[in-house]
């Protein structure tokens, strides 16, 4: 095990010196960060702040009084009255041979060729050859850490013998690209992947001058059970790790800091760009929410969903059989005399959580002011099991993120961190490196379950039982005599009682629940058990639901019942998603913002969508909407922070780049069309000032502290709660899919998420597959409610034994290969006795 | 599978280290013993004996050359070609292994018998040229002692 970064929390101050002159820092800090924080810079290629140290460039030696040789400035902690010389002539010469040492393996002609002046003129051709020669045919150019130490110290000649590695550059694996003849070994990658992200696919490989990165067994990194995060990529001082998409780009022309627009955790994001055009993603180094961690959505998929081909940039008006390209005046008209007039019931606005605050705000105004109805619904509302009740009271709990780095004991019911709200499980690891407990409860293998004190296995389903049962136990102080027994949640009394004892004794408690576990507890056990738990000292929480901005929705007005700020509004004639769906209404006009949670066009006389692509149906007219990219906004996280969304394209209307406009100013627009007042804002920060006078504790801007909201909805009963399982049928698990932005599906339009295949097809435990004597890939049938549903087989690992798991996207859109599946999307939270077979062709 | 009998020797193992880990180069060679080389099949076993992701098993394994991560003939015959034994004839002995078996540093003959390996100073300098055979020493070789020696053997 790798040492422990040393850390200083309330450390108390202490004097040194540093290069003779008198300097300050904290106790228990290492020499590097002293100097750091005194302004005073050591070359170092292999420290981190978020890793252990690993002595392993050996560029940041330092003389220290009283100490042999060059001791490590990025392992050596501190001392009071320490007196350090950073720079000497002898530390100079050695920094300089390390330096030309590594050049001697690297691939360095550029860095000491003698025309370097004059080569960025004529050499501009050779950029794009597949292996890196030099700097000026290295992604990493201008950009490199390694690059800029060697000019700042100097080193203009090679005298050792030079050795070029002669490895194959690996393409093969989605998001990013490996050269490792570039690589320096500086092991940055691998304790990131290991110590941080907890995934441990990358290890150093054979010694000596054989010495490679790479994943073990010689496996791809799909293979590897890579999460392509990026955090290695991101760390890698050289070119030897690069963003596949932005790899020629260059060096960017600069950096909004902007919040990911895919979940609801809020990840602070840089969003680089260049020419005009968001180029790649880093993380911010916000630590309050991610410091410094993405997941591979936020990471890697934000150019491609805006920049992708299929993007929708024109007004299309359908005429006759035709469709037809139009101005923004004619679009706005023929939409708007499809709007006057409307009776009540004859309309319904859907639109999506995943839209800005502003934007969600300026639509209900529109439908509820112009349109004078209360017809406006949202997927929002399959995000929020249990009701908008239940959930407007867990927004008014202590919600945190950063909370989890620094808790005692952590419980997570539901949640792998892999590919769903990755920094939840890195701040999870976090704590767990400072001595926390864990508790998982879950029926599925994860990776936070790999690595928990107590992984409380239950069946499916009945994670909310096991979670009311713990927090008995808790508060009761006797393990013994709670009221809810374990039994008939597949976990054994003594499990419970010992992962109760291991929390019981912990100051704080941080509870973090996935929208997977709420989604299939519609008894609302989870909530009952957090709403408990409220009266616990020094508790935080983590209610996860999909959507990005479904907080905001809910917040705002987006579902129909509730005015902004979670007023009700009178229900006379409003039509809802369920009426459409299950065919109760059938309004004339379908207006979808973002959304489109339907296979086929829904039976209604003229359906409009406004999106940032095309829906996977005809409709009558298409408005294209600004990605996130492309205007301004905010978006509330889970946590209630109002956090900016950054503008870094700003496209005039043309051929190419088409005509898009934010949502909101879509509606103003209309309104306007349609003569009608109380729509008019000149840019998003006067709709955001008119959301804060509106809804109590709304900030105008620039404020982005977490917010508790005081409920004043009441919560609606509650369905009965889940049985345990029949013993000889499977449970259909039909959980939430999380890779949706808007009306798309993104592994539809990222290529990268579709290798992966992380949403796709009928999952079953490979025990399962066996016993039914299929193979993953083949089709199996799965029989259901009278019903017979064909799919593909998928082995998983983690899936519970005895259940079938399939992912059921809120939108539909761009989900042809699962149109088979079509009918288990109505089987919304109830867990269901299915029987599976291997499918026989006819 | 590991077989009851080794993980009783395993956890005597287990018993000298005051971490699990610590035991994992023991275990490693106990494993190698057992069954000529580490198999990824192998590693992933000890990686789950230590709770340890198997990456973690595979840098130690292919870190030492003591590790095997290729299969390895019957009998492995480890040629030292250090100073001390290249001075009183090694190079001659290792050219003749590979002349007699027809393989180099690294390879094993078709049959599974031997396997050829190259290693610095096996710690004998006074009595070279050495070769090890599956751990056992033999040293003063020349030519017609090291026939005698792979005759006996095959
Ligand atoms: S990795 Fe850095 S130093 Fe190496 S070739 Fe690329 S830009 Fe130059
Ligand atoms: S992308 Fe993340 S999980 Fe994959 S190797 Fe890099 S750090 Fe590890
Ligand atoms: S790939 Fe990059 S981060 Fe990893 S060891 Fe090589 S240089 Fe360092
Ligand atoms: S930074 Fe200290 S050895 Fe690399
Ligand atoms: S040189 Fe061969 S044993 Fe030392």
């Amino acid at each position: 095990m790798s040492p422990k970064p040393i850390r200083a929390k309330n450390a108390r101050t202490i004097a040194i010196q540093l290069d003779h002159r008198a300097a300050s820092c904290p106790e228990g800090v290492t020499v590097l960060r002293a100097a750091e924080l005194n302004g005073v810079f050591i070359p170092s290629l292999c420290s981190h702040k978020d890793l252990s140290p690993f002595g392993g460039c050996r560029l940041c030696m330092v003389e220290i009084d009283g100490m042999r040789g060059y001791p490590l400035a990025c392992s050596t902690v501190v001392q009071d009255g320490m007196s350090v010389l950073t720079e000497t002539t002898a530390i100079r010469e050695m920094r300089r041979d390390i330096l030309e040492l590594m050049l001697s393996e690297h691939p360095s002609s550029c860095l000491i060729c003698t025309e370097q002046a004059e080569c960025r003129e004529n050499q501009y051709t050779i950029r794009k050859s597949g292996v890196s020669t030099g700097c000026r045919t290295c992604p990493k150019d201008g950009q490199c850490e390694l690059q800029s130490l060697v000019e700042k110290l100097g080193v203009s000649e090679i005298r050792h013998p030079v050795y070029y590695r002669g490895y194959e550059a690996e393409h093969d694996d989605p998001f990013f690209d490996r050269d490792y003849n570039l690589c320096i070994l500086c092991g940055r990658c691998v304790r990131m992947c290991q110590e941080v992200r907890g995934a441990s696919v990358l290890a150093f490989m054979n010694r000596g001058p054989k010495t490679q990165i790479g994943p073990a067994f010689g496996r791809s990194h799909v293979e590897a059970g890579c999460e392509f995060c990026g955090a290695c990529v991101s760390v890698c001082p050289t070119g030897a790790l690069v963003d596949k998409a932005s790899k020629w780009d260059g060096k960017p022309d600069g950096a909004e800091i902007s919040t990911c627009p895919f979940c609801a955790l809020g990840c602070q994001v840089e969003l680089h760009h260049k020419n005009g055009r968001l180029s790649k993603v880093h993380p911010h180094l916000d630590h309050e929410i991610n410091d410094g961690q993405l997941c591979v959505r936020g990471r890697f998929c934000l150019p491609e969903t805006t920049h992708h081909h299929e993007r929708a940039r024109k007004p299309v008006l359908k005429r006759g059989r035709y469709f037809r390209e139009v101005d923004w005046p004619e679009a706005l008209e023929d939409v708007a005399s499809r709007l006057r007039g409307l009776e009540a019931g004859d309309f319904l606005m859907l639109i999506s959580p995943d839209l800005t605050n502003e934007s969600l705000y300026t639509a209900q105004k529109f439908v509820r002011s112009v349109l004078r109805t209360n017809s406006i619904d949202s997927t929002a509302r399959w995000a929020l099991p249990g009701g908008t009740g239940v959930w407007s009271r867990l927004f008014s709990l202590p919600i945190s993120i950063e909370a989890l780095a620094h808790a005692d004991a952590i419980i997570a019911v539901g949640l792998d961190s892999r590919f769903y709200f990755s920094v939840a499980g890195v701040q999870i690891r976090r704590a767990l490196r400072e001595g926390a407990v864990l508790v998982t409860i879950d029926s599925r293998d994860s990776n936070l379950a790999r690595v928990a004190d107590h992984w409380l296995r239950s069946a499916p389903g009945m994670e909310g039982r096991v979670l009311r049962a713990m927090v008995e136990r808790l508060f009761s102080g006797d393990a013994g005599a709670a009221p809810h027994a374990a039994a008939g949640c597949g976990i054994e009394e003594v499990s419970l009682a010992k992962a109760v004892r291991s929390i019981a004794s912990c100051r704080s408690l941080a509870v973090v629940v996935s929208p997977s576990a709420f989604a299939v507890d519609p008894g609302g056990e989870l909530a009952e058990a957090l709403f408990r738990l409220e009266g616990r000292e020094q508790t935080t929480f983590l209610p996860l639901m999909h959507g990005t901005n479904t907080r905001g929705a809910l917040e705002l007005g987006a579902l129909g019942e509730l005015l902004p700020g979670f007023e009700k509004a009178d229900d006379a004639a409003r039509v809802s998603l369920a009426d459409v769906l299950e065919g109760r209404a059938r309004p004339k006009v379908l207006y979808l913002v973002g959304e489109a949670p339907f296979f086929e066009r829904p039976p209604c006389e003229y359906v409009i969508a406004q999106d940032i692509y095309l829906p996977p149906f005809e409709v009558d007219a298409f408005l294209p909407a600004a990605s996130f990219v492309e205007a301004e906004g905010t978006l509330t996280n889970v946590e209630g922070r109002v956090q900016r969304s950054a503008a870094v394209e700003h496209l005039p209307d043309g051929a190419r780049t088409g005509r898009v406009r934010p949502d909101w100013m879509i509606f103003s627009m209309l309104a306007e069309t349609l003569s009608a007042d109380g729509l008019h804002f000149a840019n998003a920060g006067e709709v955001l000032c008119e959301i804060s006078r509106r809804v109590a504790g709304f900030p105008a801007s620039g404020d982005r502290r977490p917010r508790r909201t005081s409920p004043t909805v009441d919560i609606l009963p509650r369905g009965a709660g889940a049985h345990p399982p029949a013993d000889s049928a499977r449970r259909l698990i039909a959980e939430p899919g999380g890779f949706r932005h808007r009306g798309i599906d993104l592994s539809h339009v990222v290529e990268g998420l579709s290798e992966l295949r992380l949403e796709e097809g009928l999952r079953l435990h490979p025990d399962d597959l066996e016993e039914l004597g299929v193979k993953d890939g083949d089709r199996i049938v799965v029989h259901v409610d009278g019903m017979n549903v064909t799919g593909t087989a998928r082995a998983d690992a983690d899936c519970a034994p005895r259940s079938v798991t399939v992912h059921r996207p809120h939108a539909y859109g761009g989900l042809a290969h699962r149109q088979g599946l079509q009918c288990l999307y109505r089987f919304d939270g109830r867990l269901l006795n299915v029987t599976v077979s291997g499918h026989r062709n006819s | 599978m590991i077989s009851d009998a080794t993980r009783a020797r395993i956890n005597e193992l287990f018993e000298r280290y005051p971490d699990r880990r610590s035991a994992m180069i023991p275990l490693l060679l106990l494993l190698q013993e057992e069954r000529g080389w580490l198999s990824p099949e192998t590693m992933r076993e000890a990686g789950e004996v230590l709770d340890l992701p198997p990456v973690r098993i595979y840098e130690v394994a292919t870190f030492y050359t003591m590790l095997r991560t290729r299969p390895c003939g019957k009998y492995l015959l480890q040629v030292c070609r250090n100073l001390s034994c290249s001075l009183v004839g090694g190079e001659g002995v290792l050219r003749h292994i590979e002349k007699r078996l027809g393989i180099h540093d690294g390879q094993t003959t078709p049959d599974g018998c031997f396997t050829l390996m190259t290693v610095e100073c096996l710690g004998s300098c006074g009595t070279g040229p050495v070769v090890q055979v599956n751990g056992d020493y033999h040293e003063n070789l020349d030519v017609a002692k090291l026939d005698k020696l792979l005759d006996s053997l095959t």
